[in-house]
Order: C-alpha cells, then structure tokens, then sequence
C-alpha cells in the first residue's frame, strides 16, 4: 500500500493530472479523469472499477440499490494520509441523468451542500449528482478536516464533469401546490417505493423495474400526504396496472373515488393513458381527488405540448 | 399470485397492536401462539470492550461460556458444548470477516477453544467466510456454528444470522428478491441443512444506521458489548433485531424501525418455518451488565 501512495505522491508533484491504476475501458476512464488524484495532503491509491455484475465484490447485497438505478459502472478511488481517516471517492455513471438523479433521492437527509445539481452532507458523507453521474464523497470518520477536505474534493469533482443533465420529465406532473420539493423520489421498481413507504409486499403496482415512477411528499393539514405517479410503457399497461392495484389495495372502491384507510385517511387513484397516480393518507376524500385532478390537467398539458 | 399480498392497509387496521410494519408479517399470518418458546440468552460484560473499543479476549470467552451454561442448562461448560458438538463431528464456524465491523478474532477463538474442548482436533475444524464453499473442512462439515454481527443493511434491512449463510450459495444475488425475503431458504441447501448448532449474534458494537455506498459510520455505532447466543437463528436475529429498533428510538427519537424493513426475519418464521420471531414464543435469557439493556 505504501508503494501505492508514494507512486501517487509523485504522480501528484509530477502534473496531478497522471492517473495511476487508470481504468482502461472508456467509460470508467473517463469517470476516473473527474477525480483528482489528492485531496489536500491525502493522496490517492489504485483506482477500483465495477459494474453492475461485480459491484456486489464491493459492497455486497447493498448494491442492489444501484443496480435498481440500472448503473454502468463504479470508480472507486481511496485516499489515504498517515494518522487522517481515509476519504474514499464512490463515483457512480449511471448512464442517464434521470438514474443518477434518482439514485441520489434514496437517501435525502442532510444539508444541501450546494454542490452539483443536487447534494446532501451528513455525517462525513456528500452525496451528489451531476448530469449521468453520481458521487459519494466519504469520510471514514468526521472531523472538521475531513469535512473541509469532503466539501473541496465534491466541489473539485463537480467542476470537472461538463454539462448537465435533465431531471426526469415526470417530475412535472407534480402539482406544485403543498409538494415538499426536498422530498421527491424517483425510482423504478417496488422495492425502493417500499423503502421509502411501504404499500406492499408483492408488485401490485407492476413497477417491474420497466416503469418510471415519482412519489412526493405534499404538505397537509394535520400532517403529510404522498402522491406517487408511475409512467408505464402504454395505455394497456398502465390499465393492467391500475386494475392490479385496485384488486389488491382498494378493491371495494371505484376508480377515483377515495377510500379511508383505517388511519382516518384517504387514499384514490386513477389511471390516465400510460399513467397511474395514487394519493396515500390525503387528510379528505375532496383532497385526494383535488391532487389527482391537478395531475391529469398535468398529464393532458404534457401531451398537448405545453 | 397463490396468496393476497400484505398491504399497508393491512398494517393500518392492526396498527394500534402493532405499528411495526415488518413485525406485524407473523401477527397477519399465523394464529395463536403455541405453546412452547425458544431460548435465546443474551450475555453482556461492561468490559468486553475496552476504551478504544477492541474486544478482550478473557472477557468474551466467560461471556461465550455463560451464555452456552444458561442455553443448555449445564454448568459444566465442556459437558455443555459436548450436547451441542460431537467429537467425531467436522466443525466450521461460519464468520463474517466484513472490514468495518467482523465477527472478531476474539468470538472465533472463543468458539474454537470450546470446539476442541468437545473433542474435535483442529484438523477438522475450520473457520471462514468467503471461502465456504471452496473449503475442504466446511465441504465436509457435519456441524456448522454461526457468528457474526449485528448491522444494518441497505438491501435486506439487517445483517444477522440467517443472511450470514448467503456465501453458501454460488450465486448470492440470487437471493437478493424483495430485499431478501427468502433468505431462509439457504439454510434448506444441502451444504447446511440440519447442521447449525448454535448461533452467536455479535452485539459488541453493533451498527444501527447507515448510510451512503460504504454503509458504516462508527457514529453509527455503540458499545452494547453483548452477544445473543441461541440454537434458532431466527430467535437470535429477532432479538437483535429489537434492540437495533430500541437503540434507534433512542437516537433518531423516531418509530425505530429499520429501512428497508428487515422482513426476511419474520418470513423465515412464516414462510420458511426456520425458526422463531415472534417475542412472546422466545424465553430470553438475560445475563450480566444490564445498564443500558434496550430490551
């Protein structure tokens, strides 16, 4: 490990720009050359590449949560300085901006650190994404070096990846009015919905890792309503969809009219071409079927082009 | 589909009983309780730990013994292991050697000490984790003792026993479905049916919150200094399972409860009859340091 270190120490004084253990496949080079090879007095070791049939070597069962996101590859870049904890870089191309987008709402909490097109700090880690990538800056304790040195190596990376990307079109069918805009999720198969609240345990919604979905926090009285909106491939399939739902979760209501839940809450769904949208715990029938009218001028906008 | 899924309606009309959404699968699924329970010991020693947090070695081993005296009921602690191990039997102890938190050298050396005190020579016995498979003692086991610790998990919910059997299996992904749901199901391959003599769950410091790629933040953790130690995985991770739920109220001030739900524990309870997770069949056997106790 030593040997390691003292190459990147020289690599470093040499131009900084030299990676060392440099991936050789396009994509995972190209990832590499965002990172810097020091952070501050830490120096960096071999780089480790995986992708989406290996990064189980790497985190084990936990990467699930980045394959669900449908990703490319992984870099994954330790920094190491004698007597500091270490600072290891996860930096994730997730082939499209709405992954890597989405991949960085399964976890919201911390402070915006103002990095990237979207990012949290907490507890020595900075989460952030920009265009089809997304990072994990992580330190191995929290000290108030390694959060300074954190911050640099995120601003660093950000700037170094050009452009932007876009974040997923069916976030516009969120109507605006109540949404909690630090608590939108975007995803793609049951699992990860369920991660975030839990409808059940089987598929019901046929999210099958093909379908795109958005749920989001809304503001109510009294508490907190979620709306989630799914895009399926067609008409029939969104249909097949919202029929399984309602057989499974609410089959003695009709579509569109709510149904209490038991928590004194209302629940409703409809389905409208290639979309379904549910309201969870809406504090009134009236409420939840206001939401998901607002969603359907939303959807009929979007396909007329406005 | 054979069966209604769950659904959160479900959780809602029950919620009063129990909020828990993971707990509630065996109150939904299964009626009345049966009669008998299962033991499962959970031995704690204010200096299992010293300040910098490396497990001592003495203080593991008593603890270790205690816990299989109580277990079996025999204060004789070799006899005690002799009705767990047979000194013709081939023994591997299945560890878990992840860097940020393992099962420690000092648990493997505690449960070695005591195999070899049943009888059985070092040639067959072995201790490992990744290289199950490939492993000339474990291809040849006829008992398998299981240790690891306790953590939270960002796909299964909680790493514990059951899922500690995973690198039997040439393909682990496999049973990564529904966030592990089935994980049971390993302990029905041939490679360990049957042969699990005991459990140790590591509750040294055990990890209660993750977050990020890395999964482990010694923020996370805390010094509980325990070990849950019962011949039911299932029991044993329940129990864990608890105490992990307890410390969170305590830090996040919130409900506790683990995401992604650590179903798979009460499945192999429901589904795959691997053992037992509901509380009011478990006796809980409770030894030594109490403050801080969480359950």
């Amino acid at each position: 490990m030593k040997k390691v270190v003292v190459l990147a120490a020289a690599l470093a004084w040499i131009g900084g720009s030299v990676l060392m253990s440099q991936p050789t496949a396009p994509g995972p080079r190209l990832l590499a050359s965002y990172i810097p090879v020091s952070a501050g007095p830490w120096l960096s070791e071999a780089d480790q590449v995986f992708d989406a049939g290996t990064i189980f070597d790497y985190i084990d069962g936990a990467g699930e949560v980045y394959r669900s996101y449908n990703m490319r590859h992984l870099v994954a870049r330790r920094f190491h300085k004698d007597g500091r904890p270490d600072i290891v870089v996860d930096a994730f191309d997730m082939g499209s901006a709405a992954d890597a987008f989405g991949v960085f709402t399964h976890d919201l909490d911390g402070a915006d650190a103002a990095i990237g097109q979207g990012s949290t700090y907490k507890a020595g880690l900075l989460s952030f994404w920009k265009d089809r990538y997304f990072l994990s800056v992580y330190a191995e304790e929290e000290t108030a070096e390694t959060k300074r040195q954190l911050l640099e190596l995120g601003r660093t990376i950000a700037a170094a990846i050009p452009g932007a990307g876009e974040k997923p079109g069916l976030l516009k069918l969120l109507p605006e009015e109540g949404l909690e805009a630090g608590r939108v999720r975007f995803f793609h198969n049951h699992s990860v919905l369920n991660y975030h609240y839990f409808v059940a345990a089987a598929d019901i919604l046929r999210l099958a890792q093909t379908a795109d979905a958005v749920l989001a926090d809304y503001r109510e009285s009294g508490g907190r309503s979620r709306l989630l909106v799914v895009s399926y491939a067609d008409p029939p399939a969104a249909a097949k969809a919202g029929a399984s739902f309602a057989g499974a979760y609410m089959p003695d209501a009709r579509q569109g009219a709510g149904m209490s839940t038991g928590n004194r809450k209302w629940t409703a769904f409809r389905v409208r071409g290639r979309f379904v949208a549910v309201v969870f715990d809406a504090a009134s029938e009236e409420g939840a079927r206001a939401r998901l009218d607002a969603v359907e001028r939303l959807i009929d906008g979007d396909e007329r082009g406005e | 589909m054979s069966h209604r899924t769950i659904t959160r309606r479900d959780f809602l009309k029950v919620a009063s009983a129990a909020p828990l959404a993971g707990a509630l699968a065996p109150v939904l699924a299964r009626p009345a309780a049966p009669e008998s329970k299962v033991r499962v010991v959970l031995v704690r020693h204010e200096a299992a730990l010293d300040p910098s947090g490396a497990p001592q070695a003495e203080v593991i081993q008593a603890m270790l013994d205690d816990a299989v005296r109580a277990l079996i009921g025999d204060k004789d602690i070799v006899k005690a292991w002799k009705t767990l191990i047979r000194p013709d039997d081939t023994v591997g102890i299945k560890t878990n050697v992840w860097g940020k938190l393992s099962t420690t050298a000092e648990v493997e050396q505690a449960i070695k000490r005591r195999v070899m005190d049943a009888g059985v020579p070092e040639d067959r016995l072995s201790v490992d984790d990744r290289g199950v498979l490939r492993n000339p003692v474990f291809q040849k086991a006829t008992a398998l003792i299981n240790a690891r610790p306790a953590r939270t998990h960002q796909w299964s919910g909680m790493g514990s026993c059951i899922k500690n059997y995973i690198m039997f299996t040439p393909q682990p992904s496999a049973w990564h479905g529904d966030t592990c749901a089935d994980l049971a199901g390993i302990w029905n391959l041939p490679e360990v049916k049957g042969k699990t003599r005991l459990n140790v769950l590591v509750m040294l410091s055990p990890l209660f919150h993750m977050i990020g790629t890395q999964q482990y933040n010694k923020d996370f953790t805390w010094a509980y200094k325990g070990l849950i130690v019962s011949r039911d995985p299932v029991a044993a991770d329940a129990t864990g399972l608890r105490i992990l739920e307890a410390r969170r109220r305590e830090h996040f001030q919130d409900d506790g409860l683990l995401k992604p739900t650590p179903h798979h524990i009460q499945l192999a309870d429901t589904r795959h009859h691997l053992g037992v997770s509901d509380p009011a069949r478990i006796e809980l056997v409770k030894l030594g340091w109490s403050e801080g106790l969480l359950i």
